[in-house]
């Protein structure tokens, strides 16, 4: 019988097949619902990852004080690329900070482009008689808008000459207090009026302001002390041994070793590296977890390839009678469980397209989870050779025992 | 057609059952025959043999001159499609397909070309007179609408040998009747070998030849010559 005849039959077969058919499709539809689902979302939260990564810029280090022995990853907090480490795990007498000796050593490296020098802190904040208390960064104006990632949404970032003025983050801006702070209205930092400038596009309640104006506002911080330094290196390509670089000439300022070192260097590409290794593991676990269910469905699909072949062991043995070769039995039920597999693959890509599309929702506002969930191209030619492939091999056994039946004892059946 | 000393032993657990003796017949193209015996005289085992849907235990089945137990599943699936056409008392037609769909199926299975299979699938329905009724589905159709599609079917691939297994066991007289007379016909007519089983002795004087078989054992060959005069 020709191959097209065969995958006809094939087809009628599963058309005409009762429910149970349906439900086996059904064990199929839900597993490749779920890696869909799965694995769109892991699309998505990469496809974030690298926009924050390729954002963040490669050329970005930060110092900031205190060192942790750990693997890093935990003393970070997300604050992008100005973001430093807590205070690190020494508890001393005296409090660890940059000084500026320390911004001596660093621009002595001749590697660094721009060294921003920040320091934070927490201001009580007024606009039309409504308080309430944000965190303030003072940066360095004359470089931070060349080394910040943050993208203005209006007006201008801070540049040299200015003073009284702030840039402010978006929600700042838009909600925190009753009524909106738009560009050049006046809000009071700590009893001192300063002019906004610029709004931030991102969704924080952060405050930028020159870093002198800064020492004035915040109250316990003295001149000529910093919470972390953000430098720009020369070369992107250059990341590690630049870091190396900054590391032992700031061991050499600050009179420590290796061993009792008090303060640490990260660039963002290391910490988004690593998240993204954490992800993918993560993500990997998960697709694991949902291909359990998809062979579930694969045994469903040999269940039913053997219940079908014992229900038409008496059309195989008319078949034979008539002329069917073994080969020819043995296609039909094998493109019968190919088909099961296929129909089940199409509605579960479906499904988990519809399921996929609301996973950001049910994450809720899980940090790993900004980006929206990517259905690819690859993850739906995957999701069906799969489901084919599942049905298929499901089939194998009952549709070779098909073809192996003895034309007198099938026609017997009854 | 022959046989030559045919023994077809089944295995009950530790009993053997012998459902052929040493049996040995010639069946010549173009003849009428009947085989025709009580139930378990081993006359559906023969079909079975003569239909090359099972090989024997021992000795040999030649079916135009070929020892069907020295050829693979594949050969006698192909030999059976091109010489033998079945018709079965139960009709044993694809519920699932139409009548049209059922007659093409042997020819599906000979790799015909699509029009060409349906052309001549359409001919011969019409010639068995369902012209009307081509894409009935079998439930939709009598016992003896049934039939005539299972014998539409047996003459799809035109074979040589039409080969019936009590075809007129689930009819009434008249359908019955009416299904002697087309296969008394297809003899007739079209030169076909026609090799009916039967417990019925009545239908025996359609048939130019009669083999009676007893306990797995042929007793009696006769040959009606009155038949041809029909």
């Amino acid at each position: 019988m020709k191959l097209e005849k065969c995958f006809m039959h094939a087809f009628n077969m599963a058309l005409h097949s009762k429910l149970r058919s349906w439900l086996t499709i059904l064990g199929i539809v839900i597993g490749v619902a779920a890696v869909i689902a799965i694995i769109s979302m892991g699309e998505g939260m990469q496809q974030s990852m690298t926009a924050q990564l390729s954002g963040l810029g490669g050329d970005i280090v930060t110092i900031s004080p205190g060192f942790s022995r750990g693997t890093g990853m935990f003393v970070m907090r997300g604050g992008g690329g100005e973001g430093g480490f807590s205070g690190g795990a020494q508890a001393t007498d005296k409090e660890i900070v940059l000084s500026r000796s320390d911004l001596q050593a660093l621009k002595g490296i001749p590697d660094i482009a721009l060294i921003d020098t920040n320091i934070r802190g927490s201001v009580e904040v007024s606009y039309r008689g409504k308080t309430g208390k944000v965190s303030l960064t003072g940066v360095d104006q004359r470089v931070w808008s060349q080394i910040t990632t943050n993208k203005i949404k209006s007006g201008r970032m801070l540049d040299s000459a200015d003073q009284n003025v702030v840039v402010i983050g978006g929600r700042l801006a838009s909600s925190y207090f009753d009524q909106p702070i738009g560009i050049n209205k006046m809000i009071t930092i700590e009893g001192s009026a300063f002019r906004v400038v610029g709004i931030v596009d991102d969704q924080s309640t952060n405050i930028y302001m020159p870093i002198q104006m800064a020492y004035q506002v915040i109250e316990d911080k003295k001149n000529g002390i910093y919470d972390s330094f953000v430098v720009k290196i020369k070369n992107e390509d250059q990341l590690d041994e630049v870091i190396a670089k900054i590391e032992s000439k700031l061991m050499v300022a600050r009179h420590v070793t290796q061993k009792d070192r008090d303060f640490s260097v990260s660039s963002s590409r290391q910490f988004q590296q690593t998240r993204a290794e954490a992800l993918s593991s993560l993500n990997a676990f998960l697709v694991a977890i949902a291909a359990v269910s998809l062979i579930v469905g694969a045994v469903g699909i040999a269940n039913t390839m053997f219940t079908s072949v014992l229900e038409k062991t008496k059309e195989i043995g008319i078949m034979k009678a008539i002329g069917a070769r073994n080969p020819d039995i043995l296609l039909i039920f094998l493109f019968n469980a190919g088909f099961i597999g296929l129909v089940g693959g199409v509605i579960g890509i479906i499904l988990g397209t519809i399921l996929s599309g609301f996973m950001p929702a049910l994450m809720g506002n899980l940090p790993l989870m900004r980006g929206t969930a990517i259905v690819s191209l690859n993850s739906i030619i995957m999701a069906l050779s799969v489901s084919i492939t599942v049905g298929v091999l499901a089939g194998i056994i009952p549709a070779y025992q098909a073809s192996k039946l003895k034309p007198v004892d099938a026609l017997r059946y009854e | 057609m022959k046989m030559h000393d045919v023994w077809k032993i089944y295995r009950m657990g530790e009993v053997e059952v012998p459902a052929l003796r040493g049996v040995s017949v010639e069946i010549k193209k173009g003849d009428f025959v009947a085989i025709i015996g009580a139930s378990g005289s081993g006359k559906s085992t023969m079909m079975n043999l003569i239909g090359c849907l099972d090989v024997p235990s021992r000795g040999s089945v030649y079916l135009k001159s070929q020892d069907i137990s020295k050829l693979d599943e594949s050969d006698l699936a192909s030999l059976r499609g091109k010489t033998i056409g079945f018709i079965f008392q139960q009709y044993n037609l694809i519920p699932s397909m139409s009548a049209f769909e059922n007659v093409v199926l042997p020819l599906e299975f000979l790799e015909y070309d699509d029009r060409e299979a349906a052309n001549r699938a359409r001919e011969i329905l019409i010639s068995v007179g369902l012209g009307d009724k081509m894409h009935h589905r079998p439930a939709q159709l009598s016992g003896g609408q049934q039939q005539r599609v299972s014998i539409a079917r047996s003459l799809a691939g035109d074979p040589e040998i039409i080969l019936a297994d009590e075809p007129t066991g689930a009819l009434d007289s008249v359908a019955g009747i009416e299904v002697l007379n087309m296969l008394h016909r297809l003899w007739k007519e079209q030169g076909k070998t026609i090799i009916m089983v039967t417990h019925n002795l009545n239908l025996a004087k359609y048939a130019h030849t009669t083999i009676e078989l007893k306990d797995g054992q042929i007793t009696r060959i006769s040959e009606n010559d009155e038949v041809n005069k029909k």
